[in-house]
């Protein structure tokens, strides 16, 4: 029953998304590079459910201890809706896994391109239409 | 196979196709087929109203070249140079939330809608930006018209296809298309809209920039209608774009298909299954 039940929400979420749009504010590869995906698992403290861009704050604990703050950015708040990605789904002290690119410009900012929630769930937190990689 | 096996399988499917799907369009031009024709106004012209979607088979999607062999503009020596400039001293102006203008708002991804009136039509964009376009077949353009980024824009009726006449552009923070390609203020456009049946609209345009390009060149797009319950909704661009003290100059690399991004990214590390549900 559990398989047939996983079924029907893999067919919903592709029915779900070939109905998409695209959505580009600006170019990926003018922020983020390309050559260095990162996996970035932190607890939320922040939530920014803004155009044109969704902006989530993670504190990463590093190897060493300290605490560093990130900034993880994703799509305009209209196409998370419409993928089932809703603001609800991310909850202050929540632990978030996030896998995406680093900002070029070296600050902890990155590309939320995908988004692990607490609950296992996987959500696609991508700016769609940004030649980001697919 | 196990359970949490095929478990993990259809995740990872249901991840791929997210993000395959997250940034193709619906739907190619040939997919949308229509019996329906074109709607007429009270006055027996097509109504170009409606909201349009952009489709998969646009490509390169966000270039001005896309219908030129190898997308290779004519640029002038002095379009050469603007172009360098974009490239390595000038932040994409659309994410700073400057208007895009024409043609590039014409070369976009993004959906927009046409409200079509008896002397006016009005092109909405995403990010709550606008043209509206006089018709009328007396109108003349301005000795000087103020620059602007859709331009001066005069429409008229030629039979069932609308015709806007554009010139009077800005030449400062503005890129053509998506990969920066530039034009200058001798910029003349001419958009020839038609709806050839209820699902579609399509336009031909004329790019005529004597400075920047050596020959007038042509680009064309077909669009199809979208969902009746489909309509633009707010977009402030200027809300929370904290990506504007990061973004660097020019649009990145271009891939050797013509679009902007990288050929050969790093992959994200592998998706962590879901926990079999207890």
């Amino acid at each position: 029953m559990r398989l047939k039940l996983l079924v029907v929400i893999a067919s919903t979420a592709a029915a779900l998304v070939t109905q998409g749009r695209l959505y580009a504010h600006h170019s990926f590869a003018a922020q983020y590079d390309g050559t260095q995906s990162i996996r970035l698992i932190g607890t939320l403290t922040k939530v920014e459910w803004t155009n044109p861009h969704t902006y989530f704050y993670l504190d990463v604990k590093e190897p060493d201890g300290t605490v560093v703050q990130w900034a993880c950015e994703a799509g305009a708040p209209g196409a998370l809706s419409r993928r089932g990605f809703k603001r609800g789904d991310l909850k202050i002290g929540d632990t978030i896994i996030v896998d995406g690119y680093r900002a070029r410009d070296g600050s902890h900012l990155a590309d939320a391109r995908r988004v692990t929630l607490p609950d296992g769930r996987i959500v696609s937190g991508a700016s769609a239409g940004d030649g980001g990689p697919q | 196979m196990t359970r949490d096996t095929l478990r993990s399988i259809l995740v990872a499917g249901v991840f791929a196709l997210t993000t395959v799907n997250a940034s193709a369009q619906p739907l190619t031009v040939d997919d949308f087929k229509s019996t329906r024709p074109a709607p007429r106004t009270a006055s027996g012209k097509p109504d170009l109203s409606g909201y349009w979607k952009g489709t998969r088979d646009t490509k390169p999607g966000g270039n001005i070249g896309k219908d030129l062999p190898g997308w290779r503009l004519p640029l002038t020596e002095a379009g050469e140079a603007a172009l360098r400039h974009n490239l390595t001293a000038t932040v994409d102006p659309e994410a700073l939330c400057i208007i895009g203008g024409i043609p590039r708002h014409n070369a976009s991804g993004l959906p927009f809608e046409v409200l079509q009136g008896v002397n006016k039509v009005a092109f909405l964009y995403w990010y709550s930006y606008f043209r509206l376009i006089p018709i009328d077949p007396t109108r003349k353009h301005a000795d000087d018209p103020d620059p602007s980024f859709f331009g001066e824009a005069l429409g008229r009726w030629e039979g069932d296809t609308l015709v806007i006449d554009s010139i009077g552009f800005k030449d400062e923070r503005v890129w053509i298309d998506e990969n920066a390609n530039p034009h200058s203020d001798a910029l003349h456009v001419v958009e020839r809209w038609t709806r050839p049946d209820f699902d579609h609209i399509r336009v031909e345009t004329l790019i005529d920039d004597s400075k920047f390009y050596t020959r007038p060149f042509t680009y064309s797009r077909t669009w199809v209608l979208g969902k009746p319950e489909e309509e633009l909704h707010e977009y402030s661009c200027s809300e929370n774009n904290v990506h504007k003290d990061h973004l660097g100059f020019g649009p990145g690399p271009i891939r050797k298909d013509g679009t902007r991004g990288y050929d050969d990214p790093a992959p994200l590390p592998p998706p962590i299954p879901r926990p079999p549900a207890k």
